[in-house]
C-alpha cells in the first residue's frame, strides 16, 4: 500500500477497530454465503435522499428515516455499485482499521482504481465514485468515517484564546501567526484544554477571515474565529460543535447572502442530507445566523453592490424555501426577497462603505443587537 | 387506358416504316437512357426466355451475360433451357413488330405487348447496324442458327448465314450488340433486373454474369412451375358505357342475353333476366344493335344488381411460401414476413392479388455496389415483372411512403437494410403509361396494400423488439460478467472464502438468468427490484 502512510510507532489496535472490523467482516461472510447459496448477493442501505430526510424537530436535526434501498449484484442497475462497496468495505478492513492506518479519501481511491481486466473500465473512475461508497458503508453498518481510518482533505481554520492538544501537542490558537490553526479532518482525538471566549463566528469566505484575523476581531471582540472555506468540511462541523456546546459558546454563521450561503448555515445548525446518519455529532442546532440577509442590504444600502442572481440561484431558493427546516418566517421572508428581487450579495459587498466597516461597523451592531436568523 | 395507347400505336405501325415508327416511340417502348435500354433488352429477353419455358412446362435455367465492348458499347448473350422456337418462327420473333398481339386478351401476363424481342433487334440494328445471333433448338438433336435483321423498307425479316446441324443444343441463345447503352449497379441496371426477376421467379434458375465477370447465381428454391394463367371474363360491375358497347360490338353471340352470359364473369342466366328487366331494351336482339343509349342502361342496370366477386381463379400470386423462400434465397435475411392478401376488384371488376414482403438484414437493402450500407429498397413487380423506371409515380411507392414505419420501429426506413417486395397480380395492371413501369393509384390497391404492407410492418415491429430486447440481454449479461472476478476477489478476502468457487457461483447466477438466446416473450420481468431506482446518487454538493 504504497498510499497508505505507515505510522511510526508500532500498530495499535483499538477495541472499536477490532468491532469495526468485525461489522465488515461479517457482511462479508453474509455476502459470501448468499452467493453460495446461489443468490444473487445485496447489501441494504438506508436511502439519503430528501424523500428520506426526516427533520426532527425536537432536536432541531435532519435525520435519516426507515426507507431502505437494496443495492444488489443482479441488479444491472446497481452490480457496479455494488462491486465498489465490495472493493471499499475489503480494503478498508484489511489495510486500514486492521493495520491501525489512517489515510484520505483521495489515497483510497488511488488504492483502489484500476482497470478490470478484459475492459476498458476501471473500478472506479474518479474520486467521486469513491467517496459516497464510504458514506454508503457509514449508513449501512452504522460506522463514523473516522472510524474507517479514513480523513477527506483538510480545510478550515481557526484562530482564538483556545488552547488544546493534538497528537501530543499542545497547541495554543492565538499564537499561530497570521495562518491559524488548520482544522484536521478528525478532530475526535483533539483535547480542548481551555477556552477563554464569548461566541464562535463561523465565515464562510476565507477572504473575510484574514480581513477580520488581520484586524484583531477576535481578540477586541473576545471570540473564536473560524472559516470553514466553503461549505463546511465534517472536522469544521464537529469541531464548532464541541466548542459551541461543550462551552457553551454561542456560534454566529457569517455567509454570502446567497442561497448558497444560507445552505452552508443550515448544514452547520441541523446538519446535512447527505450525513444526516451524523447529524447528532456534527449538528449545532443552536447556531444563529448572522448574515448576509437580504434586510441588511436594505438597512445598509448595498443595493447597488449586490449581483444579479442566476437561473440555479433562484431554483435553489426556491428548493431552500421548500424544505422543512426553513419554515421560520423569518427565513420565508429572506427567500421570498431574494427570489423577487433576483438579487444576491457577496459578503465581500461590506467592503464597499470601507474595508473596516465589517469589523468596527456591521458585526459589532449585529452581534450587539443579537440581529440574528433563527 | 394502356390499350388504347396500344390500339394507337398498332395504328402507327401500320402508318410508318418500323424503323421510324421504333425511333419515334423508343421511349414508350424503354429505350431512353444508356442505363434503361440495356435493362429493357436484358428485360425483353429473359421475360421471353421465362414465358417460352413456363409455356412448355418446363422450369426456366436463364444464363445473361453482359459483356463491355467499348464505350456505351456493349454485347449480351441470353440463354433458356426452353422448348426452342421452331425455324419457320425465328423472324416473327425476333424482327416482326407487334407480331403477337395480346391486345384484346383480358389475361394475367407478364411482359410487354409483342414489341419485346424484335425491338431490342431494332435497337441493336440502328445503334449498330449488326444482326441479332440466334442459336435455337426446337427439335431434340437438330440445332438451328442465324442471324437476324429487319428489312427496314419491307417491315420483314431478313434471316443471314442460316445453318441447321446436329448437336444437343438445348433452348434459345440470343447474342446481340448494342451501342448507346450502360451498364452500372444501380437499382436501375441489369444486375438488379435480375436479382428483382429472382425474388419473383423462385422457380426460375438465374445466372447473370456483368461486364467485370462477376457471377451471380440465384438457385431455384421452388420445383414447381406456376399454373399457367387463363384469359378470364371481365367482371359486368367494372364495365364502362365504351367498355360494354365494345365488347358487345365484337359479340359473335346471336342475342344480348347470350352476349351478356357469355361474356362476364358470374353473369347466370338470372341475373341477365333481372338485368332484362331493369331495361326497356329486347334481350333477343343482336348484341351488334346495341347503341350508346343501350350500353349505359345495361351499365346503369349492372350497378343495381348483385353479382358475386368476381372470380379469381385465373389470378395465380407467387404465393406466400414462395416468395418466402426467394427472400431468403436472394437477400438471406435476419428476418422476413411475407403477406398474400385475398382477391379483391378495382374498378368494380377487375380482380387483383395483393402480396407483400419485407425481408430485413443479412442482403436485404440497396448498397449500390459501392460497399456503402444497405439502405431501404422497394421492389415492385406487377405480374411478377420487376418494375424499376418511375418509381416516383407508383402506388406501391405512394403507399409505402404514406405507412407510418416508425409504429413498427423501423425509425429511419431509408437508412435501414430492409427490403420491400411488393407483387400486384391481375389480369388488367393499370400501368400509368405505356412504358409500364408504374402502377397507377387504384384506391381499392392502394388500400389492399397498406394493409398487406401493415401487417408484415407488425411483424417486423415485433422482430426488432425482440431483437432489441435480446441486445440489451447481452449487454447486461456482460455488465454483470464484468464485475464478476472483483466482487469475487474482495468478497473472498474479505470474508476469508474460496475466490474460485465464489466466481463461478456468481457465473452460474448470471448464467441462469441471461442465458445465452433465450428470450422469452414475457420476460419483461426486469431487476429484483425494478422501479425503486434504489441507488440513486444523493442530490447535494459533496460534504467534505
Amino acid at each position: 500500500m504504497a498510499a497508505a502512510k505507515k505510522h511510526l510507532t508500532e500498530k495499535t489496535i483499538t477495541p472499536k477497530d477490532k468491532e469495526v472490523s468485525k461489522k465488515l467482516r461479517d457482511m462479508g461472510k453474509e455476502i459470501a454465503e448468499e452467493i453460495k447459496k446461489g443468490e444473487s448477493p445485496y447489501v441494504k442501505l438506508p436511502i439519503r435522499s430528501l424523500s428520506n430526510i426526516k427533520f426532527n424537530e425536537k432536536d432541531e436535526q435532519l435525520q435519516l428515516g426507515t426507507a431502505v434501498s437494496k443495492r444488489s449484484f443482479m441488479n444491472v442497475a446497481h452490480s457496479r455499485k455494488f462491486m465498489q462497496t465490495m472493493l471499499v468495505a475489503s480494503w478498508v478492513c484489511r489495510e486500514l482499521v486492521e493495520e491501525g492506518i489512517t489515510t484520505s479519501l483521495r489515497d483510497m481511491y488511488y488504492a483502489l482504481k484500476r482497470t478490470i481486466p478484459g475492459t476498458k473500465e476501471n473500478t472506479v473512475e474518479e474520486q467521486g465514485e469513491s467517496d459516497p461508497v464510504v458514506v454508503d458503508i457509514e449508513t449501512m453498518l452504522d460506522i463514523l468515517r473516522e472510524e474507517l481510518h479514513l480523513n477527506a482533505d483538510v480545510r478550515g481554520r481557526v484562530v482564538g484564546n483556545v488552547v488544546i492538544k493534538d497528537r501530543g501537542d499542545t497547541v495554543d490558537w492565538s499564537k499561530l501567526g497570521s495562518g491559524g490553526w488548520s482544522i484536521p479532518s478528525n478532530v475526535e482525538n483533539v483535547e480542548i484544554k481551555s477556552v477563554d471566549a464569548d461566541y464562535i463566528l463561523l465565515i464562510e469566505k476565507n477572504a473575510a477571515f484574514e480581513r477580520l484575523h488581520e484586524d484583531k476581531f477576535w481578540k477586541e471582540n473576545n471570540c473564536v474565529l473560524m472559516t470553514s472555506q466553503g461549505q463546511a468540511a465534517r472536522g469544521i462541523r464537529r469541531l464548532a460543535s464541541r466548542l459551541s456546546e461543550d462551552h457553551k459558546l454561542p456560534l454566529y454563521i457569517f455567509t454570502d447572502g446567497d442561497a448558497y450561503g444560507w445552505y452552508i448555515y443550515s448544514v452547520i445548525k441541523w446538519g446535512s442530507m447527505n450525513l444526516a446518519h451524523v447529524s447528532d455529532r456534527l449538528g449545532t442546532p443552536n447556531a444563529k445566523f448572522l448574515g448576509l440577509t437580504m434586510t441588511d442590504i436594505e438597512k445598509y444600502e448595498l443595493e447597488n453592490y449586490t449581483i444579479k442572481a442566476t437561473d440555479v440561484d433562484i431554483k435553489r431558493a426556491k428548493e431552500l424555501k421548500d424544505y422543512v427546516w426553513f419554515q421560520a418566517p423569518e427565513w420565508q421572508k429572506e427567500i421570498d426577497k431574494m427570489i423577487k428581487s433576483e438579487r444576491k450579495a457577496e459578503l465581500e459587498a461590506l467592503s464597499s462603505k470601507g474595508l473596516r466597516f465589517i469589523t468596527e461597523t456591521y458585526l459589532p451592531e449585529k452581534i450587539g443587537k443579537k440581529d440574528f436568523l433563527p | 387506358m394502356g390499350m388504347t395507347e396500344a390500339d394507337n400505336m398498332f395504328k402507327e405501325f401500320r402508318e410508318h416504316s418500323v424503323a421510324e415508327f421504333f425511333k419515334k416511340n423508343r421511349q414508350m417502348l424503354g429505350y431512353s437512357g444508356k442505363i434503361r435500354s440495356l435493362t429493357t433488352i436484358v428485360h425483353e429477353y429473359v421475360t421471353n426466355a421465362l414465358d417460352a419455358c413456363e409455356e412448355a412446362g418446363i422450369l426456366p435455367d436463364i444464363i445473361v451475360h453482359v459483356d463491355q465492348l467499348g464505350n456505351d458499347h456493349y454485347k449480351v448473350m441470353v440463354s433458356d433451357n426452353g422448348p426452342g422456337i421452331p425455324k419457320t418462327h425465328v423472324g416473327k420473333v425476333f424482327a416482326q413488330m407487334l407480331s403477337g398481339t395480346k391486345f384484346h386478351r383480358f389475361i394475367q401476363q407478364r411482359g410487354q405487348q409483342g414489341i419485346g424481342a424484335s425491338g431490342c433487334t431494332m435497337y441493336a440494328q440502328i445503334t449498330t447496324g449488326k444482326p441479332v445471333k440466334i442459336i435455337t433448338s426446337s427439335k431434340k438433336g437438330l440445332v438451328y442458327e442465324t442471324e437476324v435483321m429487319f428489312d427496314v423498307k419491307s417491315n420483314s425479316p431478313i434471316l443471314t448465314n442460316e445453318i441447321e446441324y446436329k448437336g444437343d443444343h438445348v433452348g434459345t441463345k440470343i447474342t446481340a450488340e448494342f451501342k448507346d447503352v450502360t451498364f452500372n449497379w444501380s437499382e436501375y441496371g441489369p444486375s438488379e433486373y435480375i436479382r428483382r426477376t429472382a425474388v419473383a421467379n423462385p422457380h426460375a434458375r438465374l445466372v447473370f454474369t456483368a461486364p467485370d465477370k462477376q457471377r451471380f447465381v440465384y438457385e431455384r428454391v421452388v420445383h414447381i412451375l406456376p399454373p399457367r394463367p387463363k384469359p378470364s371474363m371481365p367482371h359486368p360491375s367494372g364495365m364502362t358505357v365504351d367498355d360494354m358497347l365494345d365488347y358487345a360490338h365484337h359479340a359473335k353471340e346471336r342475342t344480348i342475353k347470350s352476349f351478356l352470359t357469355q361474356t362476364f364473369d358470374r353473369m347466370s342466366s338470372d341475373r341477365a333476366d333481372e338485368i332484362e328487366k331493369l331495361t326497356s331494351i329486347d334481350f333477343k336482339r343482336k348484341p351488334d344493335s346495341v347503341t350508346w343509349k343501350d350500353a349505359e342502361e345495361l351499365v346503369s342496370a349492372i350497378k343495381k344488381v348483385k353479382f358475386l366477386a368476381p372470380s379469381s381463379g385465373n389470378l395465380h400470386p407467387i404465393g406466400e411460401k414462395q416468395i418466402e423462400k426467394a427472400i431468403l434465397n436472394v437477400l438471406s435475411p435476419e428476418f422476413h414476413a411475407v403477406r398474400t392478401r385475398s382477391p379483391s376488384v378495382y374498378r368494380g371488376g377487375v380482380p387483383f392479388i395483393v402480396e407483400v414482403g419485407i425481408a430485413y438484414g443479412g442482403k436485404a437493402g440497396h448498397t449500390n455496389g459501392d460497399g456503402g450500407s444497405a439502405k431501404t429498397e422497394v421492389m415492385r413487380f406487377a405480374n411478377r415483372a420487376p418494375l424499376l423506371f418511375d418509381a416516383g409515380g407508383d402506388v406501391i411507392t405512394k403507399t409505402i411512403g404514406e405507412i407510418d414505419w416508425k409504429r413498427y420501429g423501423l425509425k429511419n426506413l431509408e437508412e435501414i437494410p430492409v427490403t420491400i417486395v411488393v407483387n400486384l397480380t391481375s389480369t388488367y395492371i393499370p400501368y400509368t403509361s405505356a412504358g409500364k413501369q408504374a402502377i397507377s393509384d387504384e384506391e381499392d390497391i392502394r388500400k389492399e396494400m397498406a394493409l398487406a404492407l401493415m401487417d408484415v410492418g407488425r411483424e417486423i415491429g415485433a422482430h426488432l423488439r425482440r431483437q432489441f430486447k435480446r441486445g440489451e440481454k447481452q449487454a447486461k449479461r456482460s455488465t454483470l460478467l464484468r464485475y464478476i472476478p472483483e466482487i469475487a476477489g474482495a468478497v473472498a478476502l474479505l470474508a476469508v472464502d474460496n475466490k474460485a468457487l465464489l466466481e463461478k457461483k456468481l457465473l452460474e447466477l448470471v448464467n441462469k438468468k441471461y442465458a445465452e438466446g433465450a428470450v422469452s416473450e414475457d420476460d419483461d420481468e426486469e431487476d429484483e427490484d425494478a422501479g425503486a431506482t434504489a441507488d440513486e446518487p444523493v442530490v447535494e454538493e459533496s460534504d467534505d
